[in-house]
């Protein structure tokens, strides 16, 4: 049987002309079709919807296998079912209105899409961000990062069998969230970073309950590593499973800790440190098989290099002002506005026309979010908003890798190559 | 500026890498393993519960909660002069208001004051743009509505004394008012119309505080029993 005429066996029932050629494109990826024994159903080829709905594809997944047996031949990814048009409601938003927007594009990691957008609009406006804001902004990333990573450990491990394990990442990350509350005043939705600094400053609580958190995370962390890492089921699912070959990895787009199990040391930290990641000591983890257990190697150090990052921060944090104090730049304090004329216009300011860029202005910024390069386009034509924002989102890149490493896997691996490459919808899709 | 671009280069920070994917013959049977894991889930039957039942025992939020924002009731009326600046700064338009005239000095106030909390994404811009410190978030946390239209909040259901906001606006002026550039000595004087300004038993004036002094105090706390 050849699976050639997959258009004329189904009979879609929604937006069909999408559908078709989703069926289309998988027929026609790189494609040598030879002809099976019909009776041997072992040999039976067979077309398998999975997602959106399916709770293993972490979010709304479409992925469409072509299987023979249970050997994928071929997929294809179908994503878009989480569009919400983001880029374009930020060209009707001033920048800062457009922040809180960013906290649901990657919600594991909210903190890290604040700052993203709030360090490319301080580099087309050439804004002063005080030191003091910069440090506060590197804790709360490398929180976001573990935080991310946390889920991506609880739900990969799931996905390999293991349940009772999601339970215990689920408890260190709900005390990031507790963290997060005290940093920020939210749990999941912080929008703490501001363009030009950040909303508030550290209080007593947060520092204390940030400090008890590091002295105590590297124990548990050591724990996992002790249930995993000899762990020979762990092992045997995830070897040599998804691999990404370390000469097709750049070509294919892939980044983040999916790259850099590949063997490409690509970190936007190290290439070009922003805020002051130069003055903090880290290493990048990096292994070149390219499978999923070099992926499970890579973010556990990750993990245990933000601690690391996370004391020197606490260290090197100096006094002072956690906001730029050029009223063009940044909203004046509140007593600058509740006692003086000028302050009080420059709130107003601030809120009805925004931080303006000059005209004709364009950047790109990109920071190491926990999924990867996270970076922010923006073209500015000299009004408080953006005359178009476009988002290069580490999620959508992998999702490329995910449909080529597919491949050849068997079905059952799916779900743990999924996991492995940890892609989250909100941000593939925006 | 690309520092390792060129060659896949190998960097494990575990010393074990070598042997990390070569198992021994004790770890191929998965015997042991299995009771390592067990002996883990058994552990943490010992914890202490991490977890809260909810309907009957209540979070209590820190005053930096961002829960649901309110208007500030100060001497039986709203501060809010009805500029009009939260609806312009609220990102998901949940604000609408009509402003009034009245014989008060203040000289304004909201005829009418909606917030749509099914609009509201608990950002605190709101908080955050106020020029008279009228508006701020509370702790309510847990908001539910019988129908959609319930779900518009009116002044009536808004207004909160100010007494009952006292830890937030604490914390707004500790945190949130100071200025972080140049201490400026500002004339407090300069505000006379703010309704904010006028009960001098309510220590809501000028919060110069030594930040430093606070920054000082607030990064050597030491690490503190939360999670037992």
């Amino acid at each position: 049987m050849k699976v050639t005429d997959i258009n004329s066996r189904v009979n879609p029932q929604f937006q069909e002309k999408h559908q078709r050629s989703i069926y289309k494109s998988l027929e026609d990826k790189h494609t040598t079709i030879e002809d099976v024994d019909i009776d041997d159903p072992l040999n039976a080829k067979m077309i398998l919807n999975m997602g959106p709905q399916h709770p293993a594809t972490h979010g709304v997944l479409r992925l469409v296998l072509q299987l023979r047996g249970e050997t994928i031949e071929k997929t294809k990814l179908d994503i878009g079912y989480l569009h919400r048009g983001v880029e374009k409601i930020a060209e009707n938003k001033t920048y800062q209105e457009f922040m809180p927007y960013t906290d649901r594009m990657d919600y594991l990691s909210p903190y890290s899409n604040n700052v993203a957008l709030c360090l490319a609009v301080e580099k087309i406006a050439s804004v002063e961000v005080p030191d003091r804001a910069q440090y506060i902004r590197m804790i709360g990333c490398e929180l976001a990062r573990m935080s991310s990573h946390l889920l991506w450990l609880g739900t990969m491990v799931m996905d390999a069998g293991a349940i009772s394990f999601f339970i215990w990442t689920f408890r260190e990350r709900e005390k990031i969230y507790d963290i997060m509350d005290q940093i920020a005043g939210h749990r999941f939705t912080v929008s703490h970073s501001r363009i030009g600094g950040v909303a508030n400053d550290l209080t007593s609580d947060a520092s204390a309950i940030i400090k008890e958190f590091i002295t105590k995370f590297p124990q548990e962390l050591k724990d996992w590593h002790g249930l995993l890492d000899r762990n020979r089921i762990f092992i045997d699912r995830n070897e040599n499973v998804g691999v990404l070959e370390t000469d097709k990895a750049l070509d294919i787009g892939a980044t983040g800790p999916v790259l850099r199990a590949s063997g490409f040391a690509v970190d936007q930290r190290i290439i070009t440190p922003y805020s002051k990641y130069d003055e903090v000591e880290f290493e990048v983890p990096t292994r070149l098989e390219g499978d999923n257990l070099a992926r499970y190697f890579v973010r556990m150090e990750e993990m245990k290099e933000s601690i690391r990052i996370i004391q020197q921060c606490l260290d090197k944090m100096p006094k002072g002002p956690i906001r730029s104090n050029n009223a063009k730049h940044a909203y004046p304090s509140k007593d600058e506005v509740y006692y003086s004329m000028e302050g009080m216009i420059h709130d107003f300011m601030m809120t009805d026309t925004g931080i303006c860029p000059p005209a004709g202005a364009e950047c790109y910024h990109a920071v190491e979010s926990p999924k990867g390069e996270l970076g922010y386009y923006i073209q500015s034509d000299g009004t408080g908003h953006p005359w178009r924002i476009k988002i290069n989102t580490p999620s959508f890149r992998n999702l490329q890798v995910l449909e080529n490493i597919l491949d050849g896997e068997m079905v059952a691996d799916t779900v743990v190559v999924i996991g492995g490459v940890d892609p989250v919808m909100g941000e593939a899709d925006k | 500026m690309a520092k390792n671009l060129e060659k896949p280069v190998l960097n494990a920070l575990s010393s074990n890498q070598k042997n990390e994917r070569k198992l021994n013959f004790l770890e191929r049977i998965y015997l042991p393993e299995i009771f390592k894991g067990l002996w883990y889930t058994f552990k943490q039957m010992f914890q202490p519960r991490f977890t809260m039942n909810y309907p009957e025992e209540k979070w209590t939020p820190p005053a930096i909660f961002r829960g649901r924002p309110v208007l500030v009731e100060d001497h039986g009326k709203e501060r809010c002069v009805a500029c009009g600046l939260c609806a312009r700064a609220c990102p998901p338009l949940a604000i609408s208001m009509q402003a009034s005239e009245t014989e008060d000095e203040k000289e304004r106030f909201p005829d009418f004051f909606e917030i749509n909390m099914l609009r509201c994404i608990y950002c605190g811009y709101c908080e955050e743009v106020c020029p008279e410190e009228a508006i701020v978030m509370s702790k309510d946390y847990d908001i539910v509505f019988e129908s959609r239209e319930d779900a518009v909040y009116d002044k009536e259901r808004l207004l909160v004394p100010k007494e009952d906001l006292e830890e937030r606006l604490e914390y707004l002026k500790t945190y949130k008012n100071t200025q972080f550039g140049n201490f400026w000595d500002f004339q407090e004087e300069n505000n006379i119309h703010s309704v904010r300004d006028r009960d001098t038993d309510w220590n809501t004036g000028l919060s110069l505080v030594d930040m430093i002094k606070t920054q000082d105090k607030n990064d050597a706390a030491p690490a503190s029993k939360t999670w037992k």
